[in-house]
């Protein structure tokens, strides 16, 4: 790849994720011009520019372009261990099992007059708990199993059609005023969001980088069978269970503040992989950039198709997402 | 085993006989007779003749054959977790249903029961597309992943046209969530005689699917036309489905544990299969039903719930299963 070749390769997505940045703080119900959006970055736009982008519009673009990076980022780390580019983490139950912890979270920690007992900063991780545990049932069903994603994403589906009955028996089971907040969340919430849900990502999403960064050589022999990646000498196994929790994480902490968007994890690591091949290094840096420049972009037009009204983001991931999981279903099949 | 047939003959009878005395209220037999033969107008007449009957009778019904739908899916594409949820045919006919609604305006029955028929038949047709494009190299598992990701686009389809049109999601949202309860009776007593004699119409291709079993060679040599016993098998098996989705919205499970049960008691012959499914079938649909009013009392809890609270461990087992494994 010449360097110029590979510029373009990390700069135009990059760019394009600046541009998306800039469009999605400009729309809401009124309309801030590119100029005064970038002059408020800068922090030389006028008081109600400044106040509107950095305390109403900002923390939903910020979360958008957090939760897009770490669904892309497990993506990728699903994909490395399994070997298979039909993996994502959106499937694994993972989603629907953050939904039963944070319902549980909420049925035990409300009290009568509608409030929590305890903070709100605890909802992530009753989220990564209750995705844990739904990802861990699906990994011990699917033991032995671990080479075959697709037999894997059946059990995740059975897994979150049993998390989803949970949901909905819980949320009945559960007095008003505790399913109604239990809903709100269900319902995905970024239109709410606030800086401090944005800094508990941007911090998870941090630590899995370091990981990340440390696991690196570990994840690039797992691109060789599995023979050859033992013959190396590194320790395989512990790496790979270590890439898989970091991928529930990634995907829990990503899933409890902005619901559940499907596919991201699915498409990023593919796109990557057809910009910058499979070398492990560039698609890790490449892939957390495509995710959120996704989720920006489905969030724009979830927000703008309908307008006034909006439509749920995941709704839009889905549409682009699932046939492009047909194809590459259909190209690994007419490939043996 | 020959008590079997009988038994579940008692069995479909006893829960539909039970469905009427069982709600929020127990109503002793007397009280349900009198009900039924000698309406008298008071509050018990109108809960068991004017809610509880049109709800056995759907939730029988329906579950029967939804339960022969998925029977003759799989027997046709030789794939043990084929079924009209896992595919995406009930989505196709609730996407059809809600598109014709929100989008061109359509609102008489008539009319929106083809449209469903419509939507079944495309997404089956997408699925059979798929299996013949495949040529053979397609696992059970990796169809059921391509029906499942069909049905999730068409959701996120039918979710697009419902939060945009607030008057489709009032009158919609109800019949889309799936279930036995409060359906518009007009429709029922019209579907449920089709979808009758859909289920007596699939026992006529009982020798044809046991010839289709042993392989495609072996049924053409046996005289069976294989291309156009699909295209009848498919058609009849997602026109049940479809006609299910106008009654009852999009129910899963049914078809994948119904014959998945059957199998259990009497093998692979599809004369024995065909009557122990549907009325499996309809025992599975009657008992949730009956599961979901008493659950959660006072409240009730959505029938889909409680079918997959048992579908998808069957689910789970059969991927697990020796004979899956060897398919894949």
């Amino acid at each position: 790849m010449t360097l110029a070749g590979s510029g373009a390769r990390f700069g135009l997505p990059l760019a394009a994720l600046g541009l998306l940045l800039i469009l999605a703080t400009a729309i809401g119900s009124s309309w801030i011009g590119p100029d005064r959006v970038v002059a408020a970055f800068l922090g030389r736009g006028s008081e109600t520019d400044t106040i509107i982008v950095w305390t109403l519009r900002l923390p939903r673009v910020a979360l958008a372009v957090l939760a897009g990076a770490a669904l892309a980022l497990a993506g990728l780390l699903l994909q490395t261990v399994v070997r298979n580019p039909i993996a994502s983490p959106s499937v694994l139950g993972v989603v629907d099992g953050a939904a039963v912890g944070v319902v549980l979270f909420l049925w035990i920690y409300s009290n009568e007059a509608n409030a929590l007992t305890v903070s709100i900063h605890w909802l992530p991780l009753a989220a990564t708990l209750g995705a844990g545990a739904f990802a861990l049932s699906v990994a011990l069903l699917a033991k032995g199993d671990i080479s075959q994603p697709a037999r894997l994403i059946l059990y995740g589906i059975a897994m979150a059609a049993l998390a989803k009955a949970l949901v909905t028996v819980l949320v009945i089971l559960g007095p008003v005023y505790r399913a109604s907040q239990a809903l709100i969340w269900l319902a995905g919430s970024v239109h709410a969001a606030h800086w401090d849900d944005a800094a508990i990502l941007a911090t998870v999403l941090a630590a899995a980088l370091l990981a990340l960064i440390a696991l690196r050589p570990a994840l690039e022999q797992m691109a060789l069978d599995d023979a050859s990646a033992a013959a190396t000498g590194l320790a395989i196994t512990p790496a790979k269970a270590t890439a898989l929790g970091l991928s529930v994480v990634l995907t829990a902490a990503a899933v409890s503040f902005a619901g559940g968007i499907a596919f991201v994890g699915l498409i990023a690591p593919n796109a990557a992989r057809a910009l910058v091949g499979a070398g492990f290094g560039a698609r890790a840096v490449l892939t957390p950039i495509l995710g959120a420049a996704m989720v920006l972009g489905a969030d724009i037009l979830a927000r703008v198709v309908a307008y006034p009204l909006e439509l749920p983001t995941g709704t839009i991931t889905a549409l682009v997402g699932a046939p492009y999981f047909l194809f590459l279903l259909f190209r690994q099949i007419r490939h043996g | 085993m020959r008590w079997h047939l009988p038994a579940l003959v008692l069995l479909t009878v006893f829960l539909a006989v039970l469905s009427l005395h069982v709600g929020l209220r127990l109503h002793a037999p007397a009280t349900v007779w009198a009900a039924l033969t000698a309406p008298d107008g008071g509050a018990d007449a109108l809960i068991i003749s004017g809610l509880r009957l049109p709800r056995m009778v759907a939730a029988g019904v329906v579950g029967a054959a939804l339960g022969v739908s998925g029977l003759l899916m799989q027997a046709v594409l030789r794939n043990p977790l084929a079924e009209p949820g896992l595919l995406g045919v009930n989505a196709g006919a609730s996407f059809a249903v809600v598109f014709a609604f929100a989008v061109l305006g359509v609102s008489g029955f008539l009319a929106l029961s083809l449209f469903a028929l419509a939507g079944a038949g495309a997404a089956m047709a997408a699925i059979f597309a798929l299996v013949l494009g495949a040529r053979g190299a397609l696992t059970p598992v990796s169809l059921v992943l391509a029906g499942v990701t069909l049905a999730a686009f068409l959701a996120s389809l039918t979710q697009v046209l419902i939060v945009t049109d607030e008057g489709t999601m009032e009158s919609l949202l109800f019949w889309l969530a799936g279930g036995f309860a409060d359906r518009d009776g007009a429709v029922l007593w019209a579907v449920a005689p089709l979808l009758v004699a859909g289920v007596a119409l699939a026992a006529l291709s009982a020798g044809a699917l046991d010839a289709m079993a042993t392989g495609d060679a072996t049924a053409r040599a046996l005289g069976v036309d294989t291309g156009r016993l699909r295209f009848l098998v498919l058609a009849l098996a997602s026109t049940l489905a479809g006609l299910s989705v106008v009654i009852a919205g999009p129910v899963g499970f049914v078809g994948l544990v119904a014959p998945h049960i059957a199998r259990l008691m009497a093998g692979v012959a599809h004369a024995r299969l065909l009557p122990r499914t549907a009325l499996i079938g309809a025992s599975i649909a009657l008992a949730a039903d009956i599961a979901a009013r008493r659950v959660v009392v006072p409240q009730e809890a959505p029938v889909t719930a409680t079918l997959a609270l048992i579908g998808a461990p069957v689910l789970v087992s059969l991927v697990r299963s020796r004979r899956l494994r060897a398919a894949a």
